[in-house]
């Protein structure tokens, strides 16, 4: 359990709060989505779960570890894997594999054991073909799975990413996210920061910051179904609500809290009375 | 290419490549000290020996001569310097400058470099560079008690390694930048261009910066700590490995100790 109570930062001391009294539990093996505007804190929150930032006030607590604590850093970074926006940065090995020991060697963990590690992240990435490449040679989506990988190798209980799927063409997009939820099927927390809603649909749950405060936290059903508010901080719902929304304010009826282009489909062909029909 | 010129690594399955990191390593060194010691009978043994060690790993001599060739004016000037500024008997009559010990240093201190330079190229092209890494790491260990950071060094080194292709991509996204809002890299006189150049190296020393602090962070979040650390492939040496080097000091004393015998 991850656990932030009356969580401020200020990145200066004269300015407003990044963050302003926030309190949050996220327990293991939840898919939590992280939304906001630019700007809103986003990142600045998660940076304090594995404890690269320390909350000026309140606390945060990893499994009972406070962040606040620096002895238990490095476990608290073991537990909680980050995965950072540009992933040119945070690849260290001359080579995929040596990349993803990087972690493991740093635990001190024997070759055999690190070897072991190795594969299994890779394997679960996907990744295991391109083991002895040059991360130089690799595209956009190849590198941010080699970081997860990295990041997997050191079997975290929670993995953070921030917008892994920025700058990746739709199959490389594709593929992380089906890795996100492969980490989820597996029990691991995933905490998945990003400004795409139609990636978080499946989320089991959403959490919308803006001007340092939780706005929604909640469901992605029941955060999506209040479009307005939504619309008022700059963030949009996906197509499918957006078209409900549309159709309702044209007097249709039909479901206001639709996610998925099967779920409209369904209400639409319920509506025009063809198709499979039946909605609910 | 997106890779360091000289000395690139060639994949490969050779006697050579397969040999342990440290092996090499120590080898290059002794084998300096014998080129710069030896004299004429030595380095006729010496040159038999690095073309050995060529044909062994599989290099072509083309790869070789490409690493030689961005120091051939280098060789060309040693050599010059010595066969017109070294006192002695006048090979011609016309040109006193040019003495019979001129051109026997110019070719030995030649000789010298070029031995040299094809011994490193033989060892960086057959060893990968995380094994070199973590050859020299291993071979500095000993001396972590003595404060001296065997694996701070070899994290330092190969990270360093990791970013060169990435740094160069980013030069040449910069300059694509620049052209494409009408900067012209292309003409102009040395002075010129070099001024220009400074349009690039200002913003990539910038990005470096900010590349770095992002890859402490990252580091940290996956428990990088200074001193002692594990690795995928721990070295260890096999017989094949200990022969070697045996072999190899051996016939490099030996070569040396030739100096010794009587004429």
């Amino acid at each position: 359990m991850i656990t932030a109570q009356h969580l401020v930062y200020r990145y200066d001391p004269k300015d407003m709060p990044v963050l302003d009294r926030v309190s949050l539990e996220i327990p293991e093996g939840q898919y939590v989505a992280v939304i906001g505007p630019n700007g809103c804190g986003k990142t600045t929150l998660v940076k304090h779960f594995n404890a690269l930032l320390v909350p000026q006030e309140g606390e945060v607590l990893v499994d009972g570890l406070s962040t606040k604590d620096a002895k238990a850093h490095r476990e608290i970074r073991r537990r909680v894997g980050m995965v950072f926006q540009n992933p040119d940065n945070q690849i260290v090995g001359m080579s995929v594999e040596e990349d993803v020991a990087f972690g493991p060697g740093n635990l001190g963990l024997a070759p055999a054991e690190i070897r072991g590690r190795v594969g299994v992240a890779l394997e679960t990435v996907g990744m295991l073909r391109l083991a002895k490449r040059a991360p130089h040679s690799l595209s956009g989506g190849e590198k941010r799975l080699v970081a997860i990988a990295g990041v997997l190798a050191m079997k975290p209980a929670y993995v953070v990413l921030d917008e892994p799927t920025s700058y990746l063409d739709p199959a490389g997009r594709e593929r992380v996210l089906n890795v996100l939820w492969d980490l989820r099927q597996e029990g691991i927390s995933v905490i998945h920061v990003t400004h795409s809603m139609e990636e978080i649909v499946d989320a089991d749950r959403v959490i919308v910051i803006s001007g340092g405060k939780f706005l929604r936290d909640g469901a992605p059903r029941d955060v999506f179904r209040d479009a307005d508010t939504l619309r008022a901080v700059g963030l949009s719902t996906p197509q499918v609500t957006e078209l409900m929304w549309r159709l309702r304010a044209q007097g249709c009826e039909v479901r206001p809290d639709v996610l998925s282009v099967e779920e409209a489909f369904r209400e639409i062909s319920a509506l025009v009375g063809t198709g499979t029909g039946g909605g609910r | 290419m997106k890779t360091l010129p000289l000395g690139q690594f060639i994949p490969g399955d050779s006697p050579v490549h397969r040999l342990d990191p440290r092996v090499k390593i120590l080898t290059v060194l002794l084998l300096s000290i014998v080129i710069l010691n030896s004299g004429a009978a030595e380095s006729l043994v010496v040159t038999a020996f690095l073309m050995a060690a060529v044909a062994l790993s599989g290099l072509s001599a083309g790869r070789i001569a490409a690493a030689l060739k961005p120091l051939a004016w280098f060789f060309v000037l040693l050599f010059c310097l010595h066969l017109f500024f070294t006192d002695g008997r006048p090979i011609f009559a016309a040109l006193p400058a040019v003495t019979h010990e001129g051109l026997d240093r110019g070719v030995a201190v030649t000789w010298q470099f070029v031995a040299l330079v094809v011994s490193a190229a033989v060892l960086t092209m057959a060893t990968a560079p995380s094994e070199l890494v973590g050859g020299f790491e291993k071979l500095l260990r000993p001396f972590n008690r003595l404060g001296v950071p065997s694996h701070d060094i070899a994290i330092m080194v190969s990270v360093a390694l990791r970013f060169v292709p990435t740094l160069l991509e980013e030069v040449e996204r910069m300059r694509e930048a620049q052209v494409a809002r009408g900067a012209d890299f292309g003409s102009g006189g040395l002075i010129r261009r070099l001024r220009k150049m400074a349009t690039l190296v200002i913003p990539l020393i910038l990005c470096t910066f900010r590349r770095a602090d992002e890859l402490a962070l990252a580091m940290e979040g996956r428990g990088y700590h200074r001193g002692p650390r594990t690795y995928l492939r721990e070295l260890k040496f096999t017989r094949v490995d200990y022969a070697a080097l045996l072999a190899v000091t051996a016939f490099l004393i030996g070569v040396e100790a030739l100096r010794f015998l009587p004429p």
